[in-house]
């Protein structure tokens, strides 16, 4: 009985090789790359975020980090920045996103093309260029370019980014105008897919163009919307690259954010336990945001 | 309710090439106050446009239309007091099916009791209510063609416009709309203006037909006549299922001659014919009134046709069978007792009483019965 099984059984693994085994060589580079450098590092500042943690050797502290870290005003200081650059930057920037889109969608389609492009242009640039860019729009003395421009109606420099009142919206000021590209194409393809007879059919039913927008555009652009909000709060909440270039975190944690909080214990305090529960912190402040986002804002809508 | 007009209506379109492309040429008719006429033709001949020109959705080249008592030319769609469903139902997704029903009329700012009271009438006459408060996505294809009507219904407009409104059903459910529809014409007495390339649905439902084939309005008249007396070959050709069979013949000394047959021909139809002596025509048959040899009951078996039969379609209340005569494909609708397989030479009657002539230079038809 054996005999004949255990080649039947061969014969079978060869041919599930056979039909499936490149599908699988393809997954596994994939796979392997998210286990080496996602999961591994996700679950060992799990485990880090317990320790006094020491490259020779780690303690077991238990929750200590997590008790430390709420007991630290620089801690509460730092989230609510990140919540205010958030709660200032995302909205502001979709209705910007939204409006360009608009205007870009009454183009022809060679405009559309063109402005399509440099809108996303800025996207291509890296964080790094744009943040030095900004610094010598900034420049607090009198050569400045926004400086320059006050200067043009009479008004003193301002220390854009050197004091505490200026500093965070001076980061703000410079979200709002950064890349809308990826928005805007997203909101054009959502706008291209609604149905022109459902205008048509609003135009018959004495719809005004105020009616026509609340009532069909904007429910309509609800998922992407939804999208952009929840990848723009994600963002948000991640905001490092401007701060790191141009403020460092200050004038007195004026513009420390989560993220940069984390990298300053992490990499100037060594202190990666802590950073590690800060870290994880700021991930589960971003899953609870989300799924609120998703509980409140989802739209079913289908068209 | 109101007639609707046209007067030399015209439009023009600029194609890609930016070419100016006549969409719609020139077009006059009245449609009376509380008609049902049906627009019918190919993709492309100008149906569409000239609903939506109705509509106000497309501004027309030149001409003008009525609508009612006015001139509606440079009116905005909800100015001309009409409504229409469309194609694809347009039914706002994210509403429910009352939001969709009410919204013209809250738009309009009317009373919330009349309203309600609107509402309720259109969904009691299309039974829609039992899913008031549903979404469009949760409703059948034929549910949804019901809310399109039902938002047209409750504006109680001067007229309806319907864009093709069945072509997204499935048969069995079209023909059902289609009785919903014609007793929906007799309970509102509204006037409709429909479109459809289905010349079934057209012959079905309209009191009148306007046939239109590249821009053109080829014959505007009742079913019945533009099934009986077609004015041209086109017109011939699509209306009628199985289309008119064209046979090429030439008149010679008061005979019809064809590939496989000549034929006296009555004396009216002679004398007709009599410009076109030594000339080729076009006759026009319809499957119908071909028999096959051996079951030709009431016929006169006097014009008789050879030709090898190609195919057999047996339908079970009639067969179909095709043969070639002149190089052009016939088709014969016979009873299906009529004998016949593939590659079978038989002979066929011609009923010419019902038989028409065409000229192949204008295509127009120059006899009728």
């Amino acid at each position: 009985m054996q005999r004949t099984i255990a080649p039947k059984r061969r014969r079978a693994a060869g041919r599930f090789w056979r039909e499936y085994g490149w599908a699988y060589l393809f997954i596994l580079a994939p796979v392997l790359l998210f286990l080496v450098f996602t999961l591994y590092p996700v679950i060992s500042a799990l485990i880090m975020s317990f320790q006094q943690y020491n490259i020779m050797q780690s303690t077991w502290v238990g929750l200590d980090n997590y008790e430390r870290l709420f007991k630290d005003d620089t801690f509460w200081k730092s989230v609510w920045n990140t919540v205010v650059f958030t709660v200032c930057t995302v909205p502001v920037n979709i209705i910007l996103t939204f409006v360009l889109a608009h205007f870009i969608y009454q183009m022809k389609t060679k405009w559309q093309t063109f402005f399509k492009a440099t809108m996303y242009l800025p996207a291509v640039a890296s964080g790094v260029t744009i943040s030095i860019v900004w610094l010598a729009i900034f420049d607090p003395t009198d050569v400045g370019l926004l400086n320059r421009f006050l200067g043009l109606f009479g008004l003193d420099p301002v220390i854009w980014l050197g004091q505490s009142k200026t500093a965070l919206f001076s980061l703000i000021l410079m979200n709002w105008l950064g890349s809308h590209g990826a928005g805007i194409i997203l909101y054009l393809a959502s706008m291209g897919g609604i149905p022109k007879s459902l205008y048509e059919a609003a135009d018959i039913d004495h719809a005004s163009g105020w009616t026509r927008f609340r009532a069909i555009t904007w429910p309509l652009l609800k998922p992407t919307t939804l999208y952009l909000l929840v990848t723009g709060v994600i963002t948000s909440f991640q905001v490092f690259i401007s701060v790191y270039m141009m403020t460092q975190g200050g004038p007195n944690f004026a513009t420390t954010t989560i993220a940069y909080l984390i990298y300053q214990t992490a990499f100037k305090f060594y202190e990666f336990g802590l950073a590690s529960a800060q870290s994880f912190v700021l991930a589960f402040l971003i899953i609870l945001v989300s799924v609120i986002q998703f509980k409140y804002f989802s739209s079913d809508v289908e068209y | 309710m109101a007639l609707v007009e046209f007067r030399q209506v015209r439009k023009e379109f600029i194609d890609r090439n930016k070419q100016p492309f006549t969409a719609v040429a020139g077009s006059d008719f009245v449609i009376q106050d509380k008609e049902f006429v049906v627009f019918v033709g190919p993709s492309g001949c100008g149906k569409t446009t000239s609903l939506r020109m109705i509509a106000g959705l497309e501004r027309q080249t030149s001409g003008d239309i009525i609508i009612g008592d006015r001139i509606v030319n440079d009116l905005h769609p909800k100015d001309r007091d009409i409504a229409m469903v469309f194609q694809d139902y347009a039914l706002y997704p994210h509403m429910t099916i009352r939001e969709n029903l009410s919204f013209g009329l809250r738009n309009l700012k009317k009373p919330k009791e009349y309203i309600e009271q609107k509402v309720r009438e259109a969904s009691a006459i299309l039974g829609l209510e039992k899913m008031l408060e549903r979404k469009p996505r949760e409703l059948s294809g034929g549910q949804r063609q019901r809310v399109a009507l039902g938002r047209a219904i409750v504006r109680d407009p001067q007229v309806f416009l319907f864009d093709e409104p069945l072509s997204n059903l499935d048969a069995k459910l079209r023909i059902q709309m289609r009785v919903e529809l014609s007793e929906l014409h007799k309970r509102l007495g509204a006037t409709i203006v429909y479109v459809t390339h289905d010349q079934v649905e057209a012959m079905t439902l309209g009191e009148r037909i306007v046939v239109m084939n590249q821009g053109v309005i080829q014959q505007i008249a009742s079913p019945t006549e533009l099934y009986a007396n077609p004015k041209n070959m086109f017109v011939a050709g699509f209306i009628g299922s199985p289309p008119m069979n064209f046979i090429n013949a030439r008149v010679e000394q008061g005979r019809i001659v064809v590939d496989g047959g000549s034929f006296g021909l009555p004396e009216n139809i002679a004398e007709r014919l009599s410009a076109y002596s030594g000339k080729e025509v076009v006759l026009g048959i319809r499957p119908e009134d071909i028999y096959g040899e051996d079951f030709a009951p009431g016929v006169s078996t006097e014009h008789r046709l050879q030709a090898h039969i190609q195919v057999v379609e047996h339908l079970g209340s009639e067969n179909l069978i095709y043969f070639h005569v002149g190089g052009r494909m016939v088709t014969a609708k016979v009873h299906p007792e009529t004998k016949g397989y593939t590659g079978l030479a038989k002979e066929f009657i011609l009923d010419l009483r019902k038989c028409h002539f065409f000229d192949p230079a204008t295509q127009e038809r120059i006899t009728g019965k």
